[in-house]
């Protein structure tokens, strides 16, 4: 589905990533991990076209999007969150969701203007399609509250309310459980796996290793912006290379 | 919003504007006619400013698209010989096309950014129609532009344009219409688009909003309106000259619209009113006028940063304004 070829950015003279294979197929869920400052981020944000690569080629569903505008790539289907908690503030939680399904609803200007019947019955949908998300997202009792005033864990299933909503093939999730408490990763990583048992692919990143081990199927480690490991999340955990670019060499306490 | 308040506000606003409609009959005198014709620009500029602002683009260079709209309009009538009803709408499509063929460039800017390139635009088109004065007669701009022309159908309409009345008509008209279409846009679709972009312009590229197209369609828009009303003013004020559209004409628009509320979609309308028809109604300032436009501006952006229009859901929460609510709403 997702197919990434000899991925290479560079920033002046530092190498973020260098020459980065990667594939997830159809269905998959792949978790991407690897220390601080690794270039998981700058994997995401080359795929999602938030920054144009030096050289390789990204390709989707027998699309070349290498360098494409975000804007494009989203129409392609794959639809990212973000690390910080970016939401529309000053928006109901409702008008958030029903604002990002941009995509699923087509009104044209002379529409809109007019206010034909036509316009009016695609609108009606994309208010009940994002009434739709909230239900699946377990946000629909706070549909009415302003979105900067939700709890921090719930800004975060927000954001992926939003990305829900522009109707993703493939969901980019940049550290979704990130300043949870328990109880919340709970829920956001139970909300992750009904969207990926919904026959949407995933791709992730994560630092909570414990849910990341969880919900991942498979798992590519990145270190210095070069592929380090791939595998099962079991051989990932024993891969002694990966064990030592985490923890570091030599480590001897006494 | 409930069928029962819906409704009433429905009934509200065509109050207001059969109010508006038998003003005239009201009232005789000519010059309050002049006045409320500016009142009219005004309003409709300032809320087509605010269809720009929608995306998070605060413009100054209103000014010099009015000016681009009132040339092609003039020339259009006195060179051309065009009926004054197309030079209306092509005036408005000349601003129009002249930001969409700029406005790429322009919307990769942010924030104070693309105001201050906005700015430059109009200094530019003021220093070219300055100076191209084979076309447009330099500084001292265009004279003898004529009035509309008349609508005659045998025996039941005659209208000449020759009177304020008649161009009052006309403005009423086509702030109405550029209101209802300001609202249709704002409550649709782009209108959603417009806001989420005005928010976090990022996420809203991510959910596949393609946010420097959407952000040049509400230039475009804005920018026609503008040039229609530039028409228009050619045709009611008969002279343009460059030098009045300057820098202080779109910061004057720019200050109608923050004083009124740019969140708000009445806002433009309240600024408008209060900064310009009630000054003039009260009449003898004289050259103190900008010092009370700027107490006026000063005093409202320091109370109420969201402008006037944010007044009543303001006072909703002070003390006063529950008593009056405890007291009256619940009665």
């Amino acid at each position: 589905m997702l197919e990434i070829k000899g991925l290479t950015k560079n920033f002046g003279g530092l190498c973020a990533v260098n020459n980065f294979d990667m594939t997830v197929e159809k269905g998959e869920f792949v978790g991407l991990i690897g220390p601080n400052g690794a270039g998981k981020s700058t994997v995401f944000n080359l795929v999602t076209g938030f920054i144009k690569p030096s050289k390789g080629k990204i390709i989707f569903e027998d699309h070349d999007i290498t360098g494409k505008s975000p804007h494009a790539i989203a129409k392609y289907g794959i639809v990212r969150t973000f690390q910080a908690n970016r939401i529309f503030a000053d928006f109901t939680v409702l008008q958030d969701v029903w604002a990002a399904c941009h995509l699923t609803n087509k009104t044209g200007l002379w529409e809109g203007i007019f206010r034909t019947s036509g316009a009016r019955k695609k609108e009606q949908y994309t208010l009940e399609h994002a009434q739709e998300i909230l239900k699946f997202t377990n946000l629909e009792s706070m549909s009415q509250t302003f979105a900067q005033n939700l709890p921090h864990g719930y800004k975060r299933i927000l954001g992926i309310a939003i990305a829900l909503a522009a109707q993703p093939k493939l969901l980019i999730l940049d550290e979704p459980l990130s300043g949870m408490n328990s109880e919340e990763v709970a829920e956001a990583s139970n909300l992750i796996s009904r969207i990926w048992k919904g026959k949407t692919t995933i791709l992730l990143i994560e630092h909570n290793m414990r849910a990341a081990m969880s919900l991942c199927k498979r798992l590519v480690v990145i270190n210095f912006g070069e592929k380090m490991a791939e595998g099962l999340p079991d051989e990932i955990v024993r891969n002694q290379e990966v064990i030592k670019a985490y923890l570091g060499v030599n480590i001897n306490l006494a | 919003m409930n069928k029962p308040a819906g409704l009433t506000k429905l009934f509200s606003i065509s109050a207001v504007v059969l109010l508006l409609f038998l003003l005239p009959l009201i009232i005789g005198s000519q010059y309050i006619m002049y006045v409320l014709i500016w009142l009219g620009i005004s309003i409709a500029l300032t809320s087509s400013l605010r269809v720009i602002s929608l995306s998070g683009l605060l413009s100054i260079g209103h000014g010099g698209l009015m000016l681009i709209g009132a040339y092609t309009s003039a020339l259009l009538v006195m060179k051309v010989g065009l009926s004054s009803w197309f030079a209306l709408i092509l005036g408005g499509v000349a601003a129009g096309g002249f930001t969409c063929l700029i406005g790429f460039p322009f919307v990769r800017l942010k924030g104070m950014y693309f105001s201050m390139v906005t700015m430059f635009m109009t200094e530019v088109i003021l220093m070219v129609s300055e100076q191209w004065k084979s076309l447009t007669g330099g500084s001292a701009g265009i004279m003898n532009i004529p009035r509309p022309d008349p609508i005659k159908i045998a025996g039941i309409i005659d209208i000449d344009f020759k009177s304020y009345t008649d161009l009052y008509y006309l403005i009423l008209i086509l702030v109405i219409v550029s209101l209802i279409v300001f609202y249709l846009i704002e409550h649709s679709r782009i209108g959603r688009s417009w806001q989420a972009i005005s928010r976090d312009d990022l996420l809203a590229e991510s959910v596949g909003i393609n946010v420097a197209a959407y952000k040049v369609l509400g230039f475009t828009i804005g920018s026609f309106f503008a040039g229609v009303l530039g028409a228009f003013y050619s045709q009611f004020y008969n002279v343009i000259t460059p030098s009045e559209f300057g820098f202080f004409f779109s910061i004057y628009i720019l200050v109608y619209m923050i004083v009124g509320g740019r969140r708000s979609f009445i806002g433009p309308v309240i600024g408008c009113i209060l900064l310009l028809l009630i000054p003039e109604l009260i009449g003898g300032l004289g050259g103190y006028r900008p010092f009370i436009f700027v107490a006026i501006l000063m005093a409202v952006l320091y109370t109420l940063p969201d402008g006037m229009a944010s007044l009543p859901t303001r006072l909703k929460y002070t003390d006063l304004g529950q008593w009056f609510i405890e007291r009256f709403a619940h009665a």
